[in-house]
């Protein structure tokens, strides 16, 4: 399988080792607790208090800070700039530029909203970077997930880069044949065509061969089947879930009794 | 100061839920879901995944002005069924959650609207000709506004992509997150939604009949023969005079 696809790096911390339903788990309560916490403060406070902590434990610092310089910073940080320009709604100004001003009720609003959004980010990219999407799959479907889930996911995961590879090829070559494919707005589009129409009547074709070879492997076959690669479940894993459940329930009785 | 959700909102929440339960249990129960999943189906879905997270490559490289990301989506819903599409949009946003950032995942509810809505609208026979290709494609923009709108104001109602400026000028002029939110995904949607239906539509057009037979829906995909001139400029008055009719009249409706 091609790794260059997903995030995941392996350096056999305790957070690797763990179930990775656990995994899941841990990341789901996480941003649960975020969204639904009575707390102004409480999604920074987990990024900082859960987070973070789980990344140093799984000696991630390096990947984690690459993916949030990269991928979080600028989301989050582009919408909290724009909505504390743009969201009306505010009374006490705290300066003025031209036609905008600032106010620091909108401030607020957009920072929360961008620290639920970092929080969400920061959560998942901690699931994907401690497990494989294989594992996870094999582990749901020992759980009771419908195998052809997992089936689609995985296979996705292969034929992508495949078709990307596929894809720069059919680019090449219609360039090299005098495509236009940098000039004006009309030329593109019409460009999009002769590109797409290869790539994708190429990759249908294979969908049929495809079918009839996992059909002769027990594809729709509703027996249970055996994995070669067991995947540990332990005594602390289930703790933590219940845990972890508790404290969902905990957040949103909170929620319901103080709103 | 408005944080996140109310429990108003919660409540809608719950409603949608209940209603969207009961209409798949029902589908359930009368074997439609069954009849939209074969291997064929099943073999499909992949590919039709790695279409649309491709080609919404393909179409930034040549920096055109659409998202085109659901190509595959609208091709599973035709040939499989709309649960099918359903599945295929919701697990493509998964995917790409997966590989590229997971602030696609917010969106797996609009996507799945996308693949549901291109396939009811190809089981009553919506996607035949090129003007009712066009109409499906805005039905499918529609859809994708009723669900992706509440989301979009859940996050505040200005995300990082490019359409977001509009909201943000039409917030700044005064109106309403709901309504800017609305606004800008009616004037955005229908134009990606539309071509989106009208390659997909191309794409069909170019399947042998022996092979769109062996999905479970292939008969959605049988054209018919007719003049293709006259049929765009119709597919095209259609449009333009939905747009039209959708921005003056169903915007200032949410609003009262």
């Amino acid at each position: 399988m091609n790794d260059r696809l997903s995030f995941y790096r392996n350096t056999n911390s305790q957070v690797h080792t763990l179930n990775p339903f656990t995994k899941l788990c841990i990341t789901l309560t996480i941003i649960m607790l975020g969204i639904f916490g009575t707390w102004y403060w409480t999604a920074s406070a987990l990024v900082l208090l859960a987070v973070l902590p789980l990344i140093l434990i799984a000696r991630l610092l390096r990947e984690y800070s690459i993916v949030a310089v990269k991928l979080i910073l600028p989301t989050a940080g582009f919408m909290f700039v724009m909505q504390s320009i743009f969201l009306p709604g505010g009374t006490t100004e705290i300066f003025q530029f031209g036609p905008f001003s600032i106010e620091l009720e909108t401030v607020q609003r957009a920072f929360l909203i961008a620290s639920r959004i970092f929080l969400m980010v920061s959560a998942f990219a901690l699931l994907l970077l401690t497990t494989h999407p294989s594992e996870l799959m094999t582990d749901l479907t020992r759980r009771g997930l419908p195998s052809q889930f997992s089936y689609v996911l995985i296979s996705t995961l292969q034929i992508i880069p495949q078709m990307q590879s596929k894809a720069q090829t059919i680019l090449s070559a219609q360039r090299s044949r005098g495509f236009d494919t940098e000039s004006t707005f009309l030329k593109r589009a019409g460009s999009l065509l002769p590109l797409v129409g290869p790539l994708v009547f190429g990759s249908l074709v294979e969908v049929e061969e495809r079918a009839i070879a996992i059909e002769a492997r027990g594809f729709t076959s509703t027996h249970v089947k055996t994995s070669l690669h067991e995947i540990p479940d332990t005594n602390t894993d289930k703790i933590i879930r219940w845990v972890l459940v508790a404290l969902v329930i905990i957040t949103l009785a909170l929620r319901i009794w103080l709103s | 100061m408005q944080t996140g959700f109310t429990s108003q909102d919660f409540r809608n929440f719950l409603i949608v839920m209940v209603v969207m339960g009961v209409i798949f249990g029902w589908a359930y129960m009368t074997k439609r879901i069954q009849k939209d999943f074969s291997t064929m189906a099943w073999v499909l879905i992949p590919v039709a995944i790695a279409i649309n997270i491709v080609i919404g490559q393909v179409v930034i490289w040549l920096k055109l002005p659409v998202y085109l990301d659901s190509i595959g989506t609208v091709l599973v819903g035709v040939l499989c069924g709309p649960w099918a599409g359903a599945l295929a949009g919701a697990l493509s946003n998964t995917v790409a959650g997966i590989i590229f950032d997971p602030g696609w995942w917010p969106w797996i509810p609009v996507a799945a609207a996308i693949g549901l809505t291109a396939g009811l609208c190809a089981n009553v026979g919506f996607f035949k000709t090129w003007w009712k290709v066009a109409v499906t494609g805005f039905l499918i923009a529609l859809a994708a506004t009723v669900v992706g709108s509440p989301i979009a104001v859940l996050l505040g109602g200005i995300s990082a992509s490019g359409s977001s400026l509009i909201t943000a000028f039409l917030l700044q002029t005064g109106k309403g997150i709901l309504e800017s939110v609305l606004t800008t995904n009616f004037i955005v949607e229908p134009i990606d939604k539309i071509s989106t239906s009208l390659l997909a539509f191309a794409i069909i057009d170019g399947l042998s009949a022996r092979y769109l037979a062996r999905f479970p829906h292939g008969e959605n995909a049988q054209l018919e023969q007719t003049k293709r001139t006259s049929e765009l400029v119709i597919a095209l008055i259609t449009v333009v005079i939905l747009v039209i009719v959708t921005i003056v009249f169903v915007v200032p409706l949410v609003n009262q």
